[in-house]
């Protein structure tokens, strides 16, 4: 049979460019003076300062991870890490600039955040540009800001907190964000608050050869629960761009937070992004992942289940294309007795794209009682693809329930003939195979400022083929 | 316009390491009949079935199949699919991910070249589920997914049922399957059945024809057709198997 | 010492890159291992162990139509692609050498540790001509009463051309003081097919690395394993199969249990190369956990180039099912002994691929006292 066509996404809405009209750009490079003049330029506190210039010591320090793809392309001293755009923090999208307002109309953003959205932050480059919450969250005390100005209205909040979860010394490109950091969200939900409407931040990266870190650090309260979208993207530039954000999630007892992530970086981005949560006792962490863009990605969020009773669920897609790299995946650290873990990846490669799935589930020795189940499925639509499964299961104590299932495979000609035997044409009858195969994570993710994401993988049917 | 419906014309089939399964079936089925073939396993009852279909897991295919007046031997399955032809799988493909609802309204929205109207269709689907004793909630899972044997061969009778072919093939719809469930299919196959329609079922056993009035037999055996009649072949077929016709 | 190195690296925080052996020397003493028992069944019975390579030349040409030979070979053939072997020094050659046709042939290699005979680096070669029907077990066993510490670190060299059919048993019966490292290597062409039985319970540390490259069409190689893991062993397995031959089969099967202290790692690799259509590869490792000190840990890689392949893996590991335990207690069983018929129960379907009888009853009597 003719091989299986399935369309790249359309990146048209993605790929605009705006002029670099930045109102400060750091020279390229990484150096102790770039870093003290980033900590000048965002006026930081000492203990932030500090933060920063011990990062880089500890960045120097460390090795590139000796496994995954190859990075060797990547040189800092073609990265730029801070560009300011030409534009404070506003709450009203009438007072961003009209350039910077356009990137995020197309984008749908201020669309999104009338219809579906309790909250939104919008991030262009190093800063943030606009945020905004509705006000009877406030009133029940949520706050939901950007990174700076926590720093500044909240230092005893964040000082707990800040590279807590995560460590500096977790990996180089962690110390490297906590370097240069700059922008991102913080929001904290007070005990028993429930946020029922989602919390959106979208970063767009538009400088070419500059890097994004922004850093997002959530804590959840016992009881409260929050469900937070974020979204990425940025245009195609020859060059490489690098994005090593951080994401601290705080998860308290009997706490819910769901975090959904659709990432959709232009094909010369490295995208070397950690996220990690903390579960404290029967909290429950969801993680919702989309990964369809970036030329190499490198990404595998953590639960680390401390809480007796707290249960994760991942549930995620990558889909890579010519010419890319995507080594996704999920880690787990089950460290409470009963604490459970679900995980369901999935993965399509096309056109030579390569994807890996890459993952830990570890149940210690104080975790008995404990369960996860593992399942990972991968679809090759060519024999010029690669897809790769990387799984590390560590089992430390007798009394757990641990399952791992993994399925490679190509569509089945079964399938196929089933299908055009109800009078569907046989690249429809793929398509809508495909789009089957990934039903179970697409209908999971926030596809209301996704237009075009949503022509791909399609949750329902009508319309889309033919 | 003629009667005829189906006429196969000496259809030779092999399969993929060349061993020949077909060899030289002719049949022709008119409009308003309704067709046995019976076999040992292995006979090439269900290849029939794929071979009219144009399945591409089999090769070296030879013949004619004449369909309503056209030649469709070499069309696509989708294609000929979308002349009329129906077939209910034996084992039908488990696919994740599209529900049963949605699959029938791009099936019958490709087979009618029209649009659908959502509201007279769901209405209909609901209509024809509830004569099959098919849980409505069936309707938004994922096709075949998870559905036992017998839920699986009603939801094929379901397809027929929305799709409303001139001809459905059954190919061992009945098979595996207990009292009720052959009591619901043969109630499908009734409403089904009109003068311009026809049916071809493939079958090991006659429980499946007890209410259906059945118009020719024909014996399949080791890839020929073997012997021909009316009902009463099946019945004799059931009291003295096949061995007969053995070579 | 680091040893059985994945093909593909992971963080290294996972510890699943390698097996890194502490306060572990190659013993110094080489003095040779005389307790081998070599014994054939063939059409023709003929064995022949020559002393030299050029020995073993003059008498392959002698008996050129033997069905069966055996001859000494020597250290440069035994070039490995992975595997702990590198490290060996070899005081045991054997090259089992079955003729085009050959069929019916079945050897048994007997290796017997006691206070003489500690030290056993031995390098096998078994090459299966063209249509040749071969069974072979091989057994590494302590004396009874031979408790002291032993080194075994051996070699197996396979291949097997057009439509060979080589059945091997493997059998490790090592004391819990000794160290166990095992290599096995596997060339398989068009339609050859080889099945592997590994029987793996000895040794305070037992290292294997299995490697197995499926060049042919149709060819197809099971490997079928099971470990038994008691005090404190530590059991590092290292199983890499290449798929290059269309519709190339591997299957790879891996139960175990493990009592005490005792510590797994599995690592297993099914590699579908480009051009291995159709081929269909897969692995399932389940670990029966019998303490909360014991400790399993899996990395069971597919890594797939191809598109038109079929590749699975399972992995589970936990406890015995509670409700098996109390129905066999129902019946008046005690728990232990409950315990001892689930393990056993586990191990059953690869016990019966061991062709000899009286190793499948040792290996049986292994477990047993295991539990």
């Amino acid at each position: 049979m003719a091989k299986t066509q399935i369309e790249d996404i359309n990146r048209n809405i993605y790929d605009f460019k705006k002029e670099d009209n930045y109102d400060y750009k750091i020279k390229k490079g990484l150096t102790k003076e770039i870093v003290e003049e980033i900590s000048k330029q965002k006026n930081d506190p000492d203990w932030m300062r500090e933060i920063r210039l011990h990062a880089l010591e500890v960045y120097n320090e460390l090795e590139l991870p000796t496994w995954g793809p190859d990075l060797s392309e990547l040189n800092m001293d073609d990265i730029a890490t801070y560009v300011r755009p030409k534009s404070k923090l506003n709450s009203s999208w009438d007072d961003v600039p009209e350039d910077i307002k356009d990137t995020f109309d197309r984008l749908g953003i201020p669309e999104a955040e009338k219809e579906s959205l309790a909250g939104v932050g919008a991030q262009y480059d190093s800063e943030v540009v606009y945020h905004s919450m509705k006000e009877e969250l406030k009133k029940q005390g949520v706050i939901y800001t950007d990174m700076e100005t926590a720093v500044r209205e909240y230092p005893d909040l964040v000082k707990s907190h800040f590279m807590k979860c995560v460590p500096v010394n977790d990996h180089k490109f962690v110390a490297l964000h906590a370097a240069v950091w700059s922008g991102g969200s913080f929001v904290y939900v007070p005990k028993g608050v429930k946020v029922d409407v989602p919390l959106q931040s979208y970063f767009r990266l538009n400088s070419p050869e500059s890097g994004q870190f922004e850093h997002t650090l959530i804590i959840v309260e016992e009881g409260a629960s929050l469900h937070f979208i974020e979204g990425c993207s940025a245009p195609k530039y020859n060059k490489v761009n690098l994005h090593a954000g951080c994401v601290e999630l705080y998860v308290g007892d009997n706490a819910h937070l769901r975090y959904s992530t659709i990432e959709n970086w232009s094909k010369n981005m490295l995208n070397l992004n950690t996220k990690k949560a903390l579960c404290g006792k029967n909290s429950e962490m969801e993680w919702v992942s989309g990964s369809f863009g970036s030329k190499i990605s490198m990404l595998y969020p953590m639960s680390i289940l401390n809480g007796e009773g707290a249960r994760t669920e991942f549930t995620g897609i990558s889909f890579a294309g010519k010419g890319q790299n995507l080594d996704n995946g999920f880690k787990v650290i089950h460290n409470a007795p009963n604490t459970k873990s679900v995980i369901n990846a999935k993965s399509i490669s096309k056109h030579g794209g390569k994807c890996t799935y890459r993952s830990l589930v570890r149940i210690t020795e104080n975790a008995p009682k404990s369960k996860s189940s593992v399942s990972c499925e991968s679809l090759m639509l060519d024999d010029i693809s690669v897809s790769d499964t990387i799984p590390t299961n560590d089992i430390r104590t007798d009394e757990v329930e641990f399952s791992h299932e993994a399925k490679i495979g190509k569509i089945s000609d079964k399938a196929i003939f089933y299908l055009m035997s109800r009078g569907i044409s046989e690249e429809d009858a793929k398509a809508m195979i495909v789009r089957g195969f990934a039903y179970p994570i697409s209908k999971e993710l926030p596809v209301e400022y996704a237009v075009e994401m949503n022509n791909l993988i399609n949750l329902e049917l009508e319309g889309a083929i033919g | 316009m003629s009667k005829e419906l189906l006429k196969v014309k000496d259809l030779h089939i092999s399969a993929e390491d060349n061993t020949e399964i077909l060899k030289g079936i002719d049949l022709t089925i008119n409009k308003g009949e309704i067709h046995v073939i019976m076999g040992p396993n292995g006979s090439g009852k269900t290849t029939t079935a794929n071979a009219i279909f144009n399945n591409p897991a089999y090769i070296d295919k030879k013949g004619q199949v004449i369909f309503d007046g056209e030649d469709i031997t070499n069309l696509k399955t989708d294609e000929i699919a979308r002349k009329g032809i129906f077939m209910s799988f034996q084992l039908p493909e488990e696919i994740p991910g599209i529900s049963v609802s949605n699959f029938l309204k791009v099936a019958k929205g490709k087979i009618t070249g029209k649009p659908i109207k959502i509201f007279e269709f769901k209405d209909e689907l609901k209509k024809n589920m509830e004569e099959l004793s098919i849980d409505p909630e069936y309707a938004d899972r994922s096709l075949n997914v998870g559905f036992s044997g017998g839920e699986k061969k009603k939801n094929e009778i379901l397809q027929m049922l929305t799709l409303n072919p001139k001809l459905a093939i059954l190919d061992e719809t009945d098979s595996g399957l207990d009292v009720d469930a052959i009591r619901t299919v043969s109630k499908g196959i009734e409403m089904f059945k009109n003068d311009e329609n026809a049916v071809l079922i493939i079958t090991h056993n006659t429980k499946i024809l007890h209410s259906l009035k059945v118009d020719k037999v024909h014996i399949l055996v080791d890839g020929k057709i073997v012997a021909e009649g009316d009902r009463d072949l099946a019945n004799v077929i059931e009291q003295i198997g096949y061995s007969d016709y053995k070579s | 010492m680091i040893l059985n190195e994945t093909p593909v690296r992971t963080s290294k925080n996972f510890n699943s890159n390698n097996i890194e052996l502490k306060n572990f020397e190659v013993p110094q003493e080489n003095n040779g291992f005389l307790n081998r028992n070599i014994y054939i069944n063939s059409e023709k019975k003929i064995m022949i162990v020559a002393e030299s390579q050029e020995d073993s030349e003059r008498l392959n040409d002698l008996y050129e139509d033997n069905k069966v030979l055996v001859t000494e070979i020597t250290k440069s053939d035994f070039k490995l692609k992975y595997g702990v072997g590198q490290e060996n020094n070899p005081n045991q050659f054997i090259r089992v050498l079955a003729k085009e046709g050959a069929t019916g042939v079945a050897i048994n290699l007997e290796f017997t540790f006691d206070e003489e005979n500690t030290n056993l680096q031995d390098a096998i070669e078994i090459y299966a001509e063209k249509d040749t029907d071969l069974d072979v077990t091989i057994s590494y066993v302590p004396n009874e009463e031979f408790g002291e510490y032993s080194y075994h670190n051996g070699v197996i060299k396979l291949t097997a051309l057009e439509n060979a059919n080589v059945n091997i048993t493997v059998v490790n019966l090592l004391n819990n003081s000794s160290d166990n490292l095992i290599s096995f290597e596997n060339k398989l062409l068009d339609n050859a097919k080889l099945n592997y039985t590994i029987i793996d319970f000895g040794g305070k540390n037992s290292i294997t690395n299995y490697y197995t490259d499926l060049f042919g069409k149709n060819s197809d190689n099971r490997v079928n394993s099971i470990y038994l893991g008691n005090n404190n062993q530590l059991f590092d397995l290292n199983y890499i199969a290449h798929c290059h031959g269309e519709k190339s089969n591997i299957n790879i099967e891996v139960q175990g249990a493990l009592k005490d202290e005792a510590i797994k790692h599995f690592k297993g690799t099914i590699d579908f190369k480009k051009g291995c259509k159709k081929a269909v590869g897969n692995e399932n490792e389940n670990c029966l956990l019998l303490s909360d000190k014991a400790k399993s840990l899996a990395l069971p890689m597919l890594l797939c180039s191809e598109e038109d392949v079929e590749g699975n893996h399972s992995s589970s590991s936990g406890k015995a099912g509670q409700k098996e335990l109390f129905y066999l207690m129902s019946r008046g069983l005690t728990e232990k002994d409950a315990m001892k018929l689930l393990v056993r129960a586990k191990f059953n379907t690869i016990l019966e691929g061991i062709t000899k009888n009286d190793v499948k009853e040792l290996v049986s009597n292994a477990i047993d006292s295991k539990l």
